[in-house]
């Protein structure tokens, strides 16, 4: 703990002399554009290679990586926790936060009920279920609802 | 409905916003959603609810010089019949609510307001500011800090046992697209002391790697580890192998320690079973392939390690994709074979068959889904052999941007005799011209 509190202001004052050297050169970086310059359709699994051919710029990875096969929608997190910026290029944060939120109103799987076709978490009767599911792998529990998104929660768990 | 000054002072932002801004691209989106439930409970008495929930979120690029922009976010729900869960007949959150500016190189931007984070090990919400910049050589950097976004306090207790603020950051290095690392942390204020909950301090450490050598490989994943402790918390790790065009073949190895893990959440450590000295791990694979764009199959297993004992789930899933993607379609089948130690108290197994069927018809005028669940016990829960949940669907696209629908779903479980839903859906998606839908 105390090793942490010692070198945070020392990462810190290294992360602004880093933003300060990038400022000066960053016309020479490149940048994503803010949002995918065409219309994708809506509830197709996108593959990006389709239209990107390794084109990468700079030191950004290949676009086939992102392609929403199956294996991409069910490891997703992987991806999001280091490129959102691209993610964001074509997904609102709405989009995320119908799931990853501090206060969930309601089972996404309820809001889109018209969309069987998304994966959804929770679908059916999960009232029931969730008392196998968070003794089998209470960590998936808790990527949402370990310190946020947890007032039902606590209606019995107290 | 209290809800404090601070928690609006995102939205407040707005107020902020320079009065010379021109050539706006406005975006709203609106979901209105009014519900009726009746739950007939085993035992019990029945109950009916019919919540009415407004989710709202407004998007407005190009503010002042054209790199600004605002975005909101949030929810209100009134319940129009019973309480639906707790004791306020009206409930509401801001989810989102911040200015972002947006430099056009180096993928460059500042935030200020309520928002989210995802970086390396770090996913939170705060109030607050964030920085983030790619940097010559392919290094890159951000930061983060403010105030930590507090949700419903813990039964009996004056906080939700988290701390009042939040710091963080990433910094991480890239070459020629085969490989990044990163190095992440998030430092939050001092919890609070709690009657009768165990609390601990919210402060992680970690690492994070994406490689790929050639196409056909990538390996990815992230652990972390909790200085309060001083021992790992987690490790969760992907391999995809990609040895033929439309195949993945991925294995997955995730192993948490939950007395580095789960400490900082009062909740967690409160559940049944939880023991801080345990290491659970969950190793798995998966492999999905695209027969044609019209088809994919995919197959899955996964075997779970925890002192309670171990179990396994392995099954498979088709979705089918046909005229043009307005029909879409799918079947999947999973089993888990899970012991007594994961088993419903009352029961002595907890393995069970999921089956799924579900298929979706989407016209420029009208669209419809169907939707069937259904879990089987291999041994009866409350004398109940299963629980299933059918469902339908039925609306009508009044213009591109606006559709209106209704569910209806009926379902048997041990918990409810008979549970009926019924929903009135109204949406609105208003999307930029020109751009991603986004």
């Amino acid at each position: 703990m105390r090793f942490f509190q010692q070198i945070f202001p020392a990462l810190a004052l290294a992360g602004l002399i880093m933003i300060l050297a990038a400022c000066a050169q960053m016309k020479a970086i490149p940048g994503l554009p803010a949002s995918h310059p065409e219309a994708l359709t809506v509830g197709q699994q996108v593959s990006c290679a389709e239209c990107h051919e390794d084109n990468q710029n700079g030191t950004l990875k290949a676009f086939d990586a992102f392609s929403h096969s199956p294996a991409f929608v069910k490891n997703h997190r992987f991806y999001a926790s280091s490129d959102e910026r691209l993610c964001s290029s074509c997904h609102k944060s709405s989009f995320c936060n119908d799931c990853h939120t501090n206060q969930v109103e309601m089972k996404p799987s309820i809001k889109y009920g018209n969309r069987p076709d998304r994966d959804m978490p929770h679908r059916g009767n999960f009232m029931t279920l969730h008392k196998i599911e968070g003794k089998l792998d209470p960590a998936s529990c808790y990527r949402c609802h370990g310190r946020a998104n947890n007032e039902r929660c606590i209606t019995c768990h107290r | 409905m209290k809800i404090p000054i601070k928690e609006l002072l995102p939205a407040f932002l707005f107020l902020t916003l320079p009065v010379t801004a021109h050539a706006v691209e406005t975006s709203v989106d609106s979901t209105t959603l009014v519900r009726i439930e009746q739950r007939d409970v085993t035992g019990g008495s029945k109950q009916t609810y019919a919540p009415a929930t407004q989710f709202l979120g407004l998007d407005m690029d190009k503010l002042a010089d054209g790199n600004l922009s605002l975005h909101l976010y949030g929810w209100g729900r009134y319940d129009l019949a019973d309480k639906s869960f707790n004791n306020d007949r009206a409930a509401g959150a801001l989810t989102y609510g911040y200015l972002q500016y947006r430099f056009k190189n180096a993928n460059a931007d500042v935030r200020a307001g309520r928002f989210f984070v995802h970086e390396g090990i770090v996913n939170e919400q705060l109030d607050g500011l964030s920085v983030r910049s790619d940097l010559p050589l392919g290094f890159g950097v951000s930061a983060f800090g403010g105030a930590t976004v507090h949700t419903k306090h813990l039964a009996g207790e004056s906080s939700d046992g988290k701390g009042d603020s939040l710091f963080g950051g990433r910094a991480n290095y890239r070459y020629k697209g085969m490989f990044e690392l990163g190095l992440s942390g998030v430092y939050e204020g001092k919890a609070p002391a709690l009657l009768t909950y165990k609390n601990a301090n919210h402060r992680l450490l970690g690492g994070d790697i994406w490689l790929s050598p050639c196409r056909m490989i990538e390996l990815m994943g992230h652990s972390s580890y909790n200085p309060d402790t001083k021992r790992v918390a987690e490790h969760s790790y992907l391999l995809n192998l990609k040895p033929v065009a439309h195949l993945t073949l991925a294995g997955e190895f995730n192993e948490h320690r939950e007395g580095s893990y789960f400490n900082s959440s009062a909740l967690f450590t409160k559940m049944p079973g939880f023991n801080p000295a345990e290491k659970s791990r969950s190793i798995g694979a998966n492999a999905s392939y695209e027969i044609s764009k019209t088809v994919d199959v995919s197959a899955d297993y996964k075997h779970y390690t925890r002192d309670i004992g171990n179990a396994d789930r392995y099954g498979a899933d088709v979705k089918l994709s046909l005229l043009n993607n307005m029909f879409r379609s799918g079947v999947g089948y999973h089993y888990l074979r899970a012991g007594q130690g994961f088993a419903i108290t009352g029961t002595t197994s907890a393995s069970y068959h999921e089956l799924r069927c579900y298929a979706l018809y989407d016209t420029n005028s009208f669209f419809t889904s169907f939707d069937v669940i259904d879990y089987l016990f291999t041994k009866r829960v409350k004398n109940e052999k299963s629980a299933w949940e059918a469902s339908a669907s039925v609306g009508y696209h009044i213009t591109p941007n606006l559709a209106v629908s209704g569910d209806f779903s009926y379902g048997q479980n041990p918990d409810y005799i008979d549970e009926t839903k019924g929903l009135i859906r109204l949406t609105y998606n208003m999307t930029y011209k020109n751009k991603g839908e986004k």
